[in-house]
């Protein structure tokens, strides 16, 4: 599986590279995007995920 | 009036009326959802009312969607009757009752939203009949209960948001072996037991949210194993023990551990996790240094270790955090100086080292963080002056120095910024006049100057300040009388000049800050009489105590008070 794997290569992460994930549209790069959990949260940020741009438009990495 | 008897709808117009009839607050809202509206033409004259959509060939009922208009009263159970319901969505409404257990009749449904109203009662366990349903979203009501297990019978459920509910019980097991959730939203519930290990069979899940519950346990070892997670949220639980080196192979965007018991070290492993977005270890019990690796950190945009029990130097590695915009390391027990190279972070917005036990100067580097908004070293040992180079920092808006060891003079240069809205140097070393320029801050809300040194006279120009709530100055050597101009700050709440040399009477101008409620004059040398009109009567004798000359209605006084036309 992804997560055995993973364990063989050993710890840590990279953002996203992006390539090739938003189609045709160039440059696709890597941006932070804020999730909304919910309403009445107005005092805590955000949590953020990563998702490819690519002019306004964005894709999943 | 509904007669159904003489109606020429079908039964799902019927099942329509019924809803309606349950709903309060549709007079205006639901206008067209009438049985005399229909014809007779046909069976599917309901398809036209608002918020109803029918499919093209059958006319049956496919989706309701009666969002975000104020809606009262109740879900109708005759729900259940629209059996082609593909997508209900009533959220952001005032409903109340109990979701029917007839919903589960809706065998059709792929799209349940409900969110936002406040429902209450348990859960319905019929709701695991819906074998077509991928999205249920029951945040933000009353509801109360267990989560029910049979939620893990619906084979494609991809988003389950029960978050901002008052649900009980433990989170169930089985809902860990479903493949295909992609987004699971508990928080803000009162859900308890143990994280279980099982969390990480979620293969296809990147949102994961229990934050704000009473979770206890440790964060299980086989968390390494949760690499589709993209957001890990378990914050504002009771979640014990170390943090564990597994952690490092998840592939996380977020990692929230927040308002914990977390005990131990941060694992140096952290510093290898690159996709993190967002890092937050704060309030927790955290000891040790703060590794210097989680300088390599370069795609983060906040980290928060504030409230932990941290030791050691700031590691000047931070300043490789080059897209940081949020760096929290408060409360804290940190030592030595504040490294320049943080100078580097020019993304950075706040920059919170308060309650630590730092010492050294503020380096001129500092002034190199040009996004800079919030700056606050409070109650640290640092000394030195303000740097003449602060004045780069135009963004900044709040600028806290308080409760340290600086000395030397205000710099007039401080005036230029201009968007300052809370500027507090109080209990410092700081001497000298307080420059005329201050008066140039036009935002400010909050001047604290409080327990330092200052002499010379209260700048006239503070009567420029025209937004500011709070003056505090006491505890100083100000000589001279206070201006006149301070009668122009309409929205002066609190002004505090206790504890100084200031002398001759006190302006009746003062009068015309209708917003003033806290006066503090005691311990000067003012003399005279009290103005005692419009809102100085409601000044108690405190407010001018240890001012031998002055005139006022309290025992021992000089006098008794005039009053004036």
């Amino acid at each position: 599986s992804v997560a055995r794997r993973r364990l063989l290569v050993g710890p840590g992460s990279w953002p996203p590279t992006c390539r090739a994930r938003c189609g045709r549209c160039r440059p696709c790069v890597p941006v932070h995007v804020a999730i909304q959990p919910g309403r009445n949260v107005l005092l805590e940020y955000y949590p953020e995920a990563w998702r490819c741009k690519c002019g306004n438009k964005l894709f999943m990495p | 009036l509904f007669l159904p008897c003489a109606s020429p709808l079908s039964d799902e117009g019927k099942a329509l009326l019924s809803l309606k009839a349950s709903f309060s607050n549709v007079a205006n809202l639901l206008l067209d959802w009438n049985a005399a509206n229909a014809t007779g033409d046909g069976d599917d004259d309901h398809c036209a009312w608002r918020g109803v959509l029918c499919d093209n060939l059958t006319s049956s009922v496919v989706a309701l969607n009666l969002s975000n208009l104020n809606l009262g009263g109740e879900i109708s159970p005759e729900v259940g009757e629209l059996k082609n319901l593909q997508s209900i969505d009533l959220k952001g409404n005032k409903l109340t009752g109990q979701i029917p257990d007839e919903i589960g009749d809706c065998v059709a449904l792929k799209y349940l939203d409900l969110s936002g109203n406040a429902l209450y009662g348990d859960i319905p366990f019929s709701l695991s009949k819906l074998k077509q349903l991928e999205d249920l979203n029951l945040k933000n009501n009353k509801l109360a209960g267990p989560i029910p297990t049979t939620l893990s019978q619906i084979p494609n459920l991809k988003t389950l948001d029960l978050a901002q509910n008052q649900l009980t019980g433990e989170i169930p097991r089985l809902i860990y072996w479903n493949e295909v959730l992609q987004y699971l939203g508990l928080r803000g519930n009162f859900l308890n037991g143990d994280l279980s290990p099982d969390m990480c069979q979620l293969t296809g899940l990147w949102y994961f949210d229990v934050r704000g519950n009473n979770l206890t346990g440790t964060i299980p070892d086989s968390i390494g194993n949760c690499t589709s997670f993209e957001i890990l949220d378990i914050s504002y639980n009771q979640i014990r023990g170390e943090i564990p080196y597994n952690i490092g192979f998840l592939q996380v965007a977020t990692l929230s551990l927040q308002g914990n018991r977390l005990t131990g070290k941060i694992p140096d492993v952290i510093g290898l996790m690159q996709a993190l977005a967002v890092l937050d270890l704060s309030e927790n019990e955290l000891v040790g240094t703060i590794p210097p690796i989680l300088g390599n950190l370069s795609y983060t945009g906040k980290l928060y270790l504030h409230g932990n029990k941290l030791t050691g130097p700031i590691p000047p590695e931070l300043g490789n955090m080059t897209r940081l915009s949020y760096l929290q390391l408060n409360d804290n027990q940190l030592v030595g100086n504040i490294p320049e190279e943080l100078g580097k972070l020019e993304e950075l917005f706040e920059l919170n080292l308060a309650n630590n036990y730092l010492t050294g100067p503020i380096p001129l580097n500092i002034s190199s963080c040009t996004a800079l908004n919030k700056f606050n070293v409070h109650g640290n040992h640092l000394n030195g002056s303000i740097p003449l180079e602060l004045q780069k920092l135009e963004s900044l808006t709040y600028l806290n120095l308080s409760s340290n060891n600086f000395n030397g003079e205000i710099p007039a240069e401080l005036g230029r910024i201009v968007n300052l809205d809370t500027l507090d140097l109080s209990a410092n070393d700081f001497s000298g006049r307080i420059p005329d320029s201050v008066g140039d801050l036009e935002h400010l809300l909050v001047l604290d100057l409080s327990n330092n040194s200052f002499s010379g006279v209260l700048p006239a120009e503070f009567g420029n300040l025209r937004s500011v709530q709070v003056i505090n100055i006491s505890y100083n050597k100000l000589i001279g009388r206070i201006p006149q101009e301070l009668g122009q700050l309409q929205y002066l709440d609190t002004l505090i000049l206790n504890s100084n040399n200031l002398y001759g009477e006190i302006p009746v101008q003062l009068a015309n800050c209708f917003s003033l409620t806290n006066l503090n004059l005691s311990f000067n040398n003012f003399s005279g009489n009290i103005p005692l009109y419009k809102n100085f009567s409601r000044f108690p004798p405190e407010s001018f105590f240890g001012n031998a000359m002055l005139c006022g209605n309290w025992l021992g006084s000089i006098c008794q008070p005039v009053l004036h036309p």
